[in-house]
């Protein structure tokens, strides 16, 4: 009997000793900020292999910045023009930009990071750039290869290394001239930062930030504790806000909608590709009539997003606008096409069922209610649509001949490039429903042609009479999702940016603005 | 000659696990390139994939790349990570220490509190100490390791605030910083959970071990001498009990090994769990093959130690 009182102490003294380990959350101050915004990137901060490509490096500053409304604004580069063949781009740099090891920031760096980026087995893809070429210590020289206006996302995305220091080392060890240094990096915990004394703008209000890189759970739990001031969560989870802090959606672009195939049914390079039901426009037509996107909204995210008509809502080269949720206008559009309703519910055609399956990818909530929301919906319009999950790896065997939820959203016009450009048609993931319109190709070459971004975005615009509600109606866009974190109620993160696709690091693109508003 | 053929076998055993973990890779749907894109793959030309492909070698033909990879092996160098784009050795140096500690202690806590719980039950037989113990260990052995560690962080970190709730060390503290003290008490929760779920099947084996014991002859004998139940578990028991123990204990580390990929993941634990998984999902090749072989040569190595020490303890199985 003495070994089980033994027993009974020793756990009681193990149980003493375990809750005199208290967790002691760090407090929050205006000085020190925790931020569990997720997204850490397994290969570094190396901008060249693709850090930091939704803007906004944290360690490096770029050639050019985005503001809030997402207007250009100087960067490293005081001017930058673009030669009359649209082939050569020549680009003023400041002369007083100090990398956080104290040396200089030249033409030189800038021409070696392009070069280099270029020349890099990553994900940034420059393949259309010639070279770059410093000419003298502040203008740096960028040749392209062909007339291509969406080149510029570089200037805003890629982050300048320093030539003389630049090595495999560099993406663990960092030094570029943003507003933050490198402090520690404790892979799958934590990243450490501290103001980069040598930043050229205005320094951040914050001393040291801390990024948590426990996922979605932890970070929630931290917040929870006190121990985080921000914190991503998903749209599911977006109701339960801990206690001293608010909710925040930010709008995005992070768009999703239903590819839908364009050609009829056939044999391409191999590959199956076109549905017979998809292919005809008054489906189409009838689908984006039919969508009541704000109950879908409702419905299959829960309230945090917005009713989606393109792939780039709200930004300046869209060109598309709401369509009116009209079914009576949808039943008819069908009826008059010859899609004639039978006893079973569904339209038939020439003896071809309005059937077809949507697919998603299993592992995303979000996606999945969206397919299972949409097949529900259609279900009165007389089209049976069948939510299939699957890998990434079985979707891409069938999404060239089935409708599937996809989701894009970026700050470039490239993206429309890569929905809806015939010579990218079933290339990757790009133009998977193989979507092909002469006026639209005309359009997008003219708009890489033209002799700046801003001019190129009405040209991208017109596009959207083409492919949008008003010709083709080549997808069906339904929602935008909002990005929710939860932030601390001291902390005021300023204005933002319409957010694109992913969740956590886009936030921090106006860091330096965030202040503390408690003592 | 023993000793060679040892060397033999244990080369041969790490040969064929490679051969067919590279195998499984090699069949597995993932397009490492594509897992590397991720989101960026519908920004990515043709080119910009091939240029990728060439330079991790995945357009020279399958063969050639398995030998490839074994020729750097043999020459020492485990060969280059892309998930984390530095050399795999790099990958592993930094984190095979965080998952040595956690699982090392694990694996010996789990050993130890397994015996005693083991004995305890089976020296109390039929009662309701015997009882729990048992019904304690059926629901341990079908609990998932990452499911506990949920639930712990969920109450005893969060309700309670008693432990911390990820990482080794304070959150924006940087590692050499971090005091011993601290990185105990980050170490406990993680090491509480894997042990807590190493313990029930070296429990069980060893209570059924020690009631087969306490029914021989010879106990019958020490009891007609008028030995107490501490008596005859202390010098009869514990010694005959143990070889089954040990060697359940030995076979477990791999079990244990399993257990903490998935509890690291959960305590943002800096191991190499975390590694293994994004090494999978992003069909890093050359870092899960590293992975892989190490873990062969730990469980492998540890049975080898189990036989040995068997020898020792019993020299009744001594081949002469």
């Amino acid at each position: 009997m003495t070994l089980l009182k033994n027993t009974t102490a020793a756990l009681l003294i193990a149980l003493t000793v375990f809750s005199g380990a208290q967790a002691a959350p760090s407090s929050p101050s205006s000085q020190n900020l925790v931020l569990a915004i997720g997204g850490e990137p397994e290969t570094g901060f190396d901008p060249l292999l693709g850090w930091g490509s939704y803007g906004n490096p944290l360690f490096q500053s770029t050639l050019l910045r985005r503001d809030a409304e997402l207007n250009t604004l100087p960067g490293v580069a005081t001017s930058w023009s673009l030669s009359e063949d649209r082939l050569t781009w020549t680009l003023s740099l400041r002369d007083d930009v100090q990398f956080s090891d104290g040396s200089l920031l030249t033409a030189k760096d800038v021409a070696f990071t392009f070069n280099q980026a270029k020349a890099a087995a990553g994900e940034l893809d420059l393949q259309v750039m010639e070279k770059a070429e410093a000419l003298n210590p502040t203008t740096v020289e960028i040749h392209l290869k062909k007339p291509w206006i969406t080149f510029v996302n570089f200037f805003h995305t890629l982050g300048i290394v320093p030539a003389d220091s630049y090595g495999p080392e560099y993406a663990r060890h960092p030094i570029g001239s943003g507003p933050f240094q490198l402090v520690a990096w404790q892979e799958g915990q934590q990243l450490i930062v501290e103001r980069n004394p040598y930043y050229y703008g205005e320094p951040a209000a914050f001393e040291r930030i801390t990024f948590l890189f426990t996922g979605e759970d932890a970070g929630l739990a931290a917040a929870n504790a006190g121990a985080a001031q921000m914190v991503s969560v998903p749209a599911q989870l977006a109701d339960a806000v801990p206690e001293g802090f608010y909710a925040k959606s930010v709008q995005t672009v992070d768009n999703r909608g239903l590819s839908m195939p364009f050609l009829p049914p056939q044999q391409l390079d191999g590959k199956k590709v076109g549905n017979a039901v998809t292919s005809d426009l008054a489906i189409r037509k009838a689908m984006n009539l039919w969508f009541d996107r704000e109950l879908v909204v409702d419905v299959a995210l829960n309230g945090h997003g917005t009713p989606g008509y393109g792939p780039a809502d709200e930004l300046p080269w869209s060109g598309e606008t709401a369509i009116a949720h009209d079914p009576e206008a949808a039943m008819a559009l069908l009826d008059e096409a010859g899609w004639l309703m039978t006893d079973a519910g569904v339209r038939v055609k020439d003896g071809i069922k309005a059937a077809f399956a949507i697919n998603y990818p299993a592992g995303d909530a979000t996606r999945q209610a969206l397919a299972e929301t949409a097949a529900e919906l259609l279900r009165p319009l007389g089209i049976m649509a069948t939510p299939v999950g699957g890998s990434w790896d079985s979707i891409t065997r069938v999404m060239h001949s089935e409708p599937v939820v996809f989701g894009f959203g970026s700050h470039s016009a490239y993206q429309l490039y890569g929905i809806y450009a015939s010579s990218l048609g079933g290339v990757g993931y790009s133009n998977p429903s193989y979507y092909a319109n002469e006026k639209v190709d005309a359009l997008f070459e003219q708009a890489q042609s033209a002799p700046d971004a801003e001019a190129s975005y009405p040209l991208w615009a017109e596009a959207a009479q083409q492919y949008g509600f008003a010709g083709d109606n080549a997808w069906v866009w339904l929602v935008n999702l909002d990005h929710v974190y939860f932030i601390d109620e001291c902390l005021d993160l300023g204005e933002t940016q319409i957010e694109s696709h992913g969740h956590g690091w886009p936030i921090t693109a106006n860091i330096v603005e965030w202040r503390w508003t408690c003592q | 000659m023993t000793v060679l053929r040892l060397i033999t076998r244990q080369l041969m055993l790490l040969f064929s696990v490679a051969l067919v973990v590279f195998m499984l890779m090699k069949l597995s749907p993932v397009d490492p390139v594509d897992a590397y894109l991720g989101a960026a793959v519908s920004r990515v030309s043709p080119e910009q994939k091939a240029q990728i492909e060439a330079a991790w070698g995945l357009n020279r033909p399958v063969a050639e790349q398995f030998f490839v990879w074994a020729g750097q092996l043999i020459q020492g160098d485990l060969g280059f990570s892309t998930t984390y784009r530095m050399p795999v050795s790099e990958v592993i140096g930094q984190r095979i220490g965080a998952s040595l500690a956690l699982t090392g202690l694990a694996w010996l806590f789990s050993g130890l509190l397994g015996f005693l719980l083991g004995v305890i039950a089976a020296a109390l037989a039929g009662g309701w100490m015997d009882r729990v113990i048992r019904v304690v260990c059926y629901v341990l052995a079908g609990t998932p390791a990452f499911w506990l560690a949920i639930l712990a962080i969920m109450v005893v970190s969060v309700e309670w605030g008693w432990a911390p709730i990820c990482c080794s060390g304070p959150i924006g503290v940087p590692d050499q910083q971090v005091t011993l003290g601290q990185r105990l008490e980050h170490l406990l929760l993680p090491l509480s959970v894997l042990t807590v779920l190493g313990v029930a099947s070296i429990a069980l084996h060893t209570r059924i071990k020690m009631i087969e014991v306490l029914q021989s002859d010879y106990v019958l004998l020490a009891r007609a001498q008028g030995a107490s139940l501490m008596d005859i578990i202390l010098r009869h028991g514990i010694r005959n009990a143990a070889l089954p123990a040990l060697t359940v204990t030995m076979a477990a580390s791999g079990e244990i090994f399993g257990g903490s990929i998935l509890a690291e993941q959960v305590f943002a634990w800096p191991g190499l769990g975390r590694a293994t998984v994004e090494a999978g999902l992003k069909g890093d090749v050359p870092l899960l093959l590293a992975i892989a072989l190490l873990t062969t040569l730990i469980v492998s190595s540890m049975n080898l130690l189990a036989d040995r020490l068997q020898h020792i303890i019993d020299p009744r199985t001594r081949r002469l």
